[in-house]
C-alpha cells in the first residue's frame, strides 16, 4: 500500500527533480534546433510574451523578413507574460535559450549576471545592427554596464486610464502637473457622483510607486538593492489602507474577482494606473469611453516618468549572431514592420517606424498624443536597469499589498515581510 | 503492506487506479510465472529453467524498470541532493547542509502553506468520503436506471481535475455568479468566495467533494460483497436501517473504507492544479495566499523564485509528511478495520 503513496508522489517529484533530468534530455535533443541547413539556410528561434493579436502581427512581420532574407528562417513561440518567464528560465538554465527573445527592464541585469545575454555591440560595429535613428535616447535603454544587451522596440510609460464619462459626471479634468491631493479629491468626487470607487487601487503597482518615489528624489531600485526605507513604504500603505476602508479605492475582493477584466471596465472604479499601450484593451473590454490622464505629482512639476520599453535580446549561445542582429535590425527599423506592429508594444522606438505608422483610431491617437506631450514637456527621466531579483520583488510587492488591502496582514507586518522577501530575492 | 489491499474482498480494487501502478507489480511479477506453472516437470535442470524464467520476467519488466530508474528513482535521488544545496538552475549547486530546512521552518509563508494544505485535507477528505459512501448506499439498491445514476455520479471524478473545470469553478464562485446568487436568495450577501481569502478554500473543498465518484465506485463494490443473510438476520432481530448500517455495513466494508481513506488522504496532499488555477489572478495561489497549498508554494519557490534547492527540500518534507500520515493510518487500522478472513 505504501508503494502507492510513493508512486503517486512521483507526479509531484517530477516537478522538481524530474524536470531537471527532463531538461537535460530536451536540451540534448533540441540543442541543434538552430543549426544551419545544408543549403546555407539558417534557422533562428524567436520567442516573446503577448496575446494572439501580437502573434498575428509578429508572424506577418516575420514573413516580410523571410522574403527579404531568404537564407534565414525564423521559428517562433509565445506565451502569456508569467508563463513566458518560467519557460524562458528553464530553457536558459538548460542552455537552450532561444536565439532572439522579447525582454524588459526588470530582466536585463538578472540574465546578464547569469551569462545568458549576448553583447550586441560587436554586431553594431560590424554593421549588422544600426543604433541610429532611435527616438528620445531610447538606444541607451538596453545597456547594462556598457554592454548592449537589449534593443528597444517601442516606448511606453505609466499613465492614468480614466473612464471619461465618469470623470465628466464628477466634473473633474486632470491636467498635467496636478497633485496627489487633487487626484484624491477627484476620487472622492467620483465616489459621490458615480457610486463607484475612484481608483482601482494604486498601492500594489511597483512601477507607480517607483514614480512616486522618483518625485521625491528616490527610486524603487538602486543598482543593487531597494531605494526606499520601511518608513516610506509604511506611509504609502498606511494611507492606502485608509482609502480602501473609506471606499475611495475599490474593494480588493471585487477587483480580484473581476479579473481578467480590469476594475475600470468592470465599472468598479473610475480610473487606474497602467502602461499607456495597454489602453487598447479597455476600449474593447468596456462600454464607456476611456482616455489617458497625466500622472499626479508631488511638487506640481515632476512626474518621475521615463520611457520604458520592450526590447529584443539575443542569446549568448546563439550560433548565428550575425543573422540574429540582422533580424533585430529589421524588426526595429523596417517601416513596413512599423505599420504592421502599430502601437502593440508601445510607440515604435525608431523614427523610421514611428513615421511609417499613423494611428487612425481614437486609442492610437491618444497614446501618440500622450507620449508626445511627455517628450515635449521634458518631464522624462533616465532609468537604470533593475537589479537581479527585481521580478521577484515585483511579485512580492503585488502579493503583500493585496494581503494588506484585504486586511489579512497589518501594514506593519506587510512592510516587514516585504523587506525580508526583497532582501532574499536581491541577494540570491 | 500490500497484503492489506489484496485481502480486501473487493473485485473493483484491482481495477482502481491505485493498484494499477507497476509499483505493486514488482513484488508479484517475479513469483507469478513460477506459481503459474506448477505442473512443469521437476526433473532436468530446474535451476537453469528458473534462471531463464527469471531472466524473461526481468526482460518483460525492463521497460518499466528503465522508466522507474530514469524518471523516478534518478530524479528523486538528485532532488534529495539538491535539498541540501543552494541551486538556482544556472550556477552549480552549492552544498549548504540543512540551511534550506531551517529557512523553510522559519518562513511564515511556508507555515501558511502547511496550514492551508492541512485544512484542505482535514476538511475535504472526510466530506468527500461521506458523500461517496452516502451515495453508494443509495445506489446499492436495485432500481430501474441505477446504471445511469452510477455513471452520472462517477462522471465528475473523470473531468474534475481538468483545467476547464477549475475555470468554471472560479466563475461559479465569483461575485454575482450562481453560488453568490444562491446566498442572496436566502438573505445573505457575503459576496463571491473567490475574492475572499478566508472562503476561497471552501470552493476548493467543494470541488474535491464534487469528485466523489471514484471512491463511490469502490464503496459500491464493497457494499455488494456484504452477505445479505446478515441483514436478514438483523432485521429478524428488529434492527432498524441505521442500526444495520452501523453494525453490519460499516464493519463489513471497513477494509474498503480504509483503502479509500488512505488513497484520498494521499491524493488530497497533492492538490495543485485546481488550487493554482482557481486562486490565480496575477498572484499565484489565491488572494492573500488563500489557496497557497503546499505544492503551489513549492512551485512558486522552484519556478518563480528559481530556488530549486529549497523547492527540493520542500518536496522531501512533503514526502516525509505523507509517509508519516500513511504510517499512522496503517497503525490505526488495527483498531477499526475488520478483515473477515485471517482475522487480523
Amino acid at each position: 500500500m505504501r508503494t502507492h503513496g510513493t508512486v503517486d508522489r512521483r507526479s509531484l517529484l517530477k516537478i522538481t527533480g524530474g524536470s531537471v533530468a527532463a531538461l537535460g534530455l530536451t536540451a540534448a535533443g533540441c540543442g541543434g534546433g538552430s543549426d544551419s541547413g545544408g543549403d546555407g539556410t539558417v534557422t533562428i528561434r524567436y520567442t516573446w510574451w503577448g496575446s494572439d493579436d501580437r502573434a498575428k502581427r509578429i508572424n506577418q512581420s516575420i514573413a516580410l523578413f523571410e522574403k527579404k532574407f531568404p537564407k534565414i528562417k525564423v521559428k517562433t513561440d509565445f506565451q502569456p507574460y508569467a508563463d513566458f518567464w518560467k519557460k524562458f528560465n528553464t530553457q536558459a538554465s538548460g542552455g537552450n535559450t532561444p536565439d532572439v527573445f522579447q525582454n524588459a527592464i526588470g530582466f536585463l541585469r538578472k540574465y546578464d549576471a547569469k551569462n545568458v545575454l549576448l553583447d550586441l555591440r560587436e554586431q553594431v560595429e560590424a554593421g549588422n545592427l544600426r543604433l541610429e535613428g532611435f527616438r528620445a535616447g531610447l538606444e541607451k535603454f538596453g545597456e547594462v554596464d556598457g554592454k548592449l544587451v537589449g534593443v528597444p522596440v517601442g516606448s511606453n510609460s505609466m499613465a492614468l486610464v480614466i473612464d471619461e464619462a465618469v470623470f465628466a459626471k464628477a466634473k473633474v479634468t486632470p491636467k498635467p502637473g496636478w497633485t496627489w491631493d487633487e487626484y484624491h479629491d477627484a476620487l472622492a468626487k467620483i465616489r459621490e457622483t458615480a457610486g463607484r470607487a475612484g481608483d482601482a487601487g494604486p498601492y500594489g503597482i511597483m512601477y507607480l510607486y517607483d514614480l512616486y518615489l522618483r518625485q521625491q528624489g528616490k527610486a524603487f531600485f538602486t543598482a543593487s538593492g531597494l531605494g526606499f526605507t520601511e518608513a516610506d513604504l509604511t506611509d504609502w500603505w498606511n494611507k492606502a489602507a485608509g482609502r480602501v476602508e473609506s471606499g475611495v479605492y475599490a474593494d480588493p475582493k471585487k477587483t480580484i474577482q473581476a479579473k481578467p477584466k480590469s476594475a475600470v471596465t468592470a465599472e468598479l472604479a473610475g480610473c487606474e494606473f497602467t502602461w499607456d499601450n495597454f489602453t487598447v484593451r479597455y476600449t474593447s473590454e468596456g462600454k464607456s469611453r476611456y482616455g489617458l490622464a497625466p500622472i499626479p505629482t508631488t511638487d506640481g512639476k515632476r512626474t518621475g516618468q521615463y520611457l520604458g520599453s520592450l526590447m529584443l535580446s539575443a542569446s549568448k549561445r546563439t550560433k548565428h549572431p550575425k543573422e540574429v542582429a540582422q533580424f533585430i535590425d529589421f524588426m526595429v527599423h523596417d517601416p513596413e514592420v512599423g505599420k504592421i506592429m502599430g502601437y502593440d508594444r508601445g510607440v515604435p522606438a525608431t523614427e523610421a517606424q514611428n513615421a511609417a505608422y499613423v494611428p487612425t483610431d481614437e486609442v492610437g491617437k491618444q497614446i501618440a498624443a500622450y507620449e508626445k506631450q511627455l517628450v515635449e514637456s521634458r518631464v522624462l527621466e533616465q532609468i537604470t536597469p533593475h537589479p537581479a531579483g527585481a521580478d521577484v520583488c515585483e511579485a512580492a510587492f503585488l502579493r503583500l499589498s493585496e494581503e494588506m488591502s484585504l486586511g489579512t496582514r497589518t501594514v506593519a507586518d506587510a512592510v516587514k515581510q516585504y523587506f525580508t522577501e526583497a532582501k532574499t530575492a536581491l541577494s540570491a | 503492506m500490500d497484503t492489506a489491499v489484496n485481502t480486501v474482498p473487493n473485485p473493483a480494487a484491482p481495477e482502481s487506479p491505485a493498484t494499477a501502478p507497476p509499483g505493486g507489480g514488482t513484488a508479484s511479477a517475479v513469483p507469478a510465472p513460477r506459481d503459474g506453472h506448477p505442473r512443469r516437470p521437476a526433473g532436468g535442470a530446474p535451476r537453469r529453467r528458473n534462471a531463464r524464467e527469471n531472466l524473461a520476467g526481468y526482460l518483460f519488466m525492463s521497460p518499466w524498470i528503465t522508466g522507474f530508474l530514469l524518471l523516478t528513482a534518478g530524479p528523486m535521488a538528485v532532488s534529495l541532493y539538491f535539498a541540501f544545496t543552494d541551486y538556482n538552475l544556472f550556477d552549480a549547486p552549492r552544498w549548504i547542509g540543512l540551511d534550506n530546512f531551517t529557512e523553510m521552518f522559519g518562513d511564515p509563508r511556508w507555515r501558511t502553506s502547511v496550514e492551508v494544505t492541512g485544512w484542505y485535507v482535514v476538511l475535504g477528505t472526510p466530506l468527500k468520503l461521506a458523500a461517496a459512501l452516502g451515495v453508494a448506499v443509495l445506489l446499492n439498491q436495485s432500481r430501474r436506471g441505477q446504471g445511469f445514476y452510477r455513471a452520472a455520479f462517477y462522471a465528475p471524478s473523470l473531468i474534475g481535475a481538468s483545467v476547464s473545470i477549475a475555470i468554471v469553478w472560479r466563475a461559479l464562485f465569483s461575485d454575482n455568479a450562481p453560488v453568490d446568487r444562491a446566498q442572496q436568495l436566502i438573505g445573505l450577501d457575503p459576496g463571491g468566495w473567490i475574492g475572499d481569502p478566508d472562503k476561497i478554500i471552501y470552493a476548493l473543498v467543494a470541488l474535491t467533494v464534487w469528485q466523489f465518484g471514484a471512491p463511490m465506485v469502490i464503496f459500491l463494490a464493497g457494499l455488494k460483497q456484504v452477505p445479505r443473510e446478515l441483514y436478514e438476520a438483523a432485521q429478524m432481530d428488529g434492527a432498524g436501517p441505521w442500526r444495520r448500517f452501523w453494525n453490519i455495513t460499516l464493519p463489513m466494508i471497513s477494509p474498503v473504507l480504509f483503502f479509500n481513506v488512505l488513497l484520498e488522504t494521499i491524493h488530497s496532499f497533492q492538490i495543485f492544479g485546481s488550487a493554482y488555477i482557481i486562486g490565480s489572478q496575477g498572484n499565484a495561489c489565491g488572494p492573500a495566499d488563500g489557496t497557497l497549498v503546499y505544492t503551489c508554494y513549492l512551485y512558486v519557490q522552484g519556478f518563480e523564485n528559481s530556488r530549486m534547492g529549497l523547492a527540493s527540500a520542500m518536496a522531501w518534507m512533503l514526502l516525509l509528511a505523507v509517509g508519516l500520515v500513511t504510517a499512522v493510518l496503517f497503525w490505526s487500522q488495527r483498531r477499526w478495520v475488520h478483515y473477515e478472513e485471517g482475522g487480523r
